[in-house]
């Protein structure tokens, strides 16, 4: 058989669009997809099936009012190990599927840093938990944040811990990753802005300690009236919780919102009563938050904390803003984003500025003997 | 000086919960000359043993230790039978690249049966601790200590002063020589196994309601107990004492009076020194290859 000049040319041009065509037919499939990276193993294990069920009960909630343009959404989980090479591989390997619209990354603020370049390459919305401000404002336009910033949270901390509280000198704690490094840099900064306080204390230490022993010796040799903490893991806060209690530091203690959630209530038990936290999710705190909490007990027969609201907010607000595109050009999903103003999210009210960051102000929750109980909600600007 | 006293407590405490899986290495190297990678798993097996004992079952906290060693001492001899054996006659690589494998096994098997949550499992003490002057004494930590040095003592008895003991020594140092006085060297070696996981399952529930019970307290303390052997000279047993204790003091101090971010860094800062200038470590002899 001999192969003429038009054959050749229709089969090369065949075998080089087909490709293309097969996959802008599965881009164009029975489902919406968004690809999810959630610590499936490793030390936040825990944490992230949390994420994944406020995820999948968005799905369920968007499915159940008719799907994104006319199509039922699906959730694409990929384990990322709790480590940043393992988020970088789950990325990769969801970024392949060509037909995932957006993703939702971390809550941890450093592996999101680590699979920055990727995500900035793929071109695709990010939805992320990681309170990093650094996050939104280093050139990523991609990375859309369902929680308030550090920033905000330093803020706040600073701002109950001085004129409620009426304490003044300060121990800082926080754990040297991106995450415990911007939250304790962003409290020191408001406090520098608040007259008449000072950081007697800004110590860091790294995950995964056995033994906190020397960090609360430096504590209660600092003289320091009042302690803020930014931790990571809830292992660690357990630990030092603890130690803090049976070396005798009881002086009123703020943390980040890892001081009230449920793995670490769990875990510090009674030696976390009495203390203070921010939280971006406070069951009390709004209408939506208590929606939320209702349909998350049922499904997890736990309480609910950030790690599932914020996914919860994501997919809602992204298939919300799908919705309102009409398409799923990258582009036009990032401008949907950026466009939603007063959102009543499980989280709070969400008005994404330029950044992409969603929420701005934080709420103060007290331990009452393991139950958190709602203080009230400050407003960063406030 | 208060203070020097809290930080020399607290480093012994968490030097003896090193040493103590330290001895697992040691037990197993010296007989099999081979590094077991999921020494540390053994600990964090026996820990979620006694809390599937002791908090899922509700049983008396002595039975529930009783029936986790039992059940470490069946994994010792399952370990033996399915990950040491079938390679024996191999070089040591292969075995270590199968412990490693069984260590990710094991990590994943507890995962799957028993979740990513973290458990808590309460000391063994009504009271938490004791104050004694200016120092703290955690229970737990005392209760670490003593049991170390209990151990301690048992090892020197078993080894040097019963049959039992002298044939594993035998076994360790000669497998030819002591199949030819009638020792029987896979027996001596199953019992070796099932002696380090019991030993690893001790440290690990011991230590459990201080760290909680997590998937991945096992490898943690296991690289600082391997660290250990290597200071303290690896195979020696009074060696991986000494060298969990001084591990557990020097990151304690070095935390306390130079950085608690390099904590870590300091542990593994004496063991590069070590392996320059001693690598036969504290109480190690050097090796000559034979001509």
């Amino acid at each position: 058989m001999t192969i003429s000049r038009r054959r050749f040319t229709t089969a090369l041009g065949a075998s080089l669009t087909l490709p293309a065509l097969i996959g802008r037919a599965s881009a164009q499939g029975a489902t919406m997809k968004i690809g999810m990276c959630a610590p499936v193993t490793g030390p936040a294990a825990e944490s992230g099936r949390y994420a994944q069920i406020g995820a999948k009960l968005a799905v369920d909630a968007v499915n159940k009012a008719g799907g994104v343009l006319g199509k039922q959404v699906e959730l694409i989980v990929e384990d990322d190990q709790t480590t940043n090479p393992g988020i970088v591989l789950a990325f990769s390997k969801l970024a392949s599927q060509t037909d995932i619209v957006a993703f939702l990354g971390s809550i941890r603020s450093t592996q999101l840093h680590a699979m920055s370049p990727d995500a900035l390459k793929v071109g695709k919305p990010v939805m992320i938990g990681g309170t990093d401000p650094a996050l939104t404002h280093m050139g990523n336009q991609w990375y859309f944040r369902f929680r308030p910033n550090d920033s905000y949270s330093g803020k706040v901390i600073a701002d109950y811990g001085v004129n409620t509280l009426g304490k003044k000198k300060w121990a800082i704690v926080h754990s040297t990753d991106a995450f415990g490094t911007a939250g304790g840099k962003a409290l020191a900064d408001a406090l520098s802005k608040i007259n008449g306080a000072s950081v007697a204390l800004d110590q860091g230490y790294s995950n995964q300690s056995q033994d906190f022993t020397p960090v609360v010796l430096a504590i209660k040799q600092s003289g320091a009236d009042i302690l803020g903490s930014y931790f990571t893991f809830e292992n660690d806060l357990g630990v030092f919780a603890r130690q803090l209690r049976q070396l005798g530091v009881t002086i009123p203690y703020v943390g980040s919102p890892s001081i009230v959630n449920i793995t670490a209530l769990k875990l510090a038990g009674p030696a976390l009563y009495g203390t203070f936290g921010v939280a971006d999710y406070a069951e009390d705190s709004s209408a939506g938050s208590k929606a939320f909490g209702k349909i998350y007990r049922e499904v997890a027969k736990v309480a609910p904390d950030n790690q599932s609201s914020w996914t919860y907010d994501a997919v809602t607000v992204l298939c919300m803003a799908i919705n309102k595109a009409g398409k799923t050009d990258p582009t036009a999903i990032r401008e949907a984003i950026l466009a939603v103003r007063k959102h009543p999210g499980a989280e709070g009210e969400y008005n994404f500025d330029a950044n992409g960051d969603g929420l701005h102000g934080y709420n103060i929750v007290r331990n009452e003997n393991g139950t958190i109980v709602f203080d009230k909600h400050i407003e960063s600007a406030s | 000086m208060d203070i020097v006293l809290q930080l020399l407590f607290t480093g012994l405490g968490i030097g003896a919960v090193y040493a103590l899986v330290a001895l697992g290495f040691v037990l197993i190297f010296r007989a099999t000359n081979v590094v077991n990678f999921a020494q540390g798993e053994f600990s964090m097996v026996a820990a979620y043993l006694m809390v599937v004992f002791a908090v899922d079952l509700h049983w008396p906290y002595g039975w529930a230790f009783l029936a986790s060693l039992t059940g470490m001492a069946l994994l010792g001899a399952i370990f033996n039978l399915g990950v040491y054996y079938p390679l024996r006659n191999r070089t040591f690589l292969p075995v270590i690249i199968a412990t490693i494998g069984a260590s990710i096994f094991l990590a994943n098997t507890v995962l799957a049966l028993y979740g990513p949550q973290p458990q808590v499992l309460s000391g063994w003490f009504e009271t938490p601790g004791i104050q004694v002057g200016p120092v703290y004494l955690d229970s737990q930590y005392l209760l670490i200590m003593g049991v170390t040095l209990v151990l301690v003592g048992f090892n020197f008895w078993f080894f040097e002063h019963t049959m039992l003991g002298k044939k594993l020594q035998a076994t360790s140092q000669d497998k030819e020589m002591a199949s030819l006085l009638g020792i029987p060297v896979a027996a001596m070696i199953m019992l070796t196994f099932v002696y380090s996981a019991l030993l690893g399952g001790v440290a690990g529930i011991l230590v459990a309601p201080i760290l909680f019970v997590s998937i991945q307290m096992g490898s943690t303390i296991a690289l600082k107990a391997f660290a250990a052997t290597i200071i303290g000279g690896f195979g020696d047993v009074k060696g991986a004492i000494i060298g969990g204790l001084a591990l557990g003091v020097i990151e304690t101090f070095g935390a306390a009076y130079i950085s608690v971010p390099y904590k870590d860094g300091f542990a593994f800062l004496v063991l590069v020194a070590f392996l320059i200038f001693r690598p036969q470590g504290i109480f190690g002899e050097r090796v000559a290859e034979k001509a």
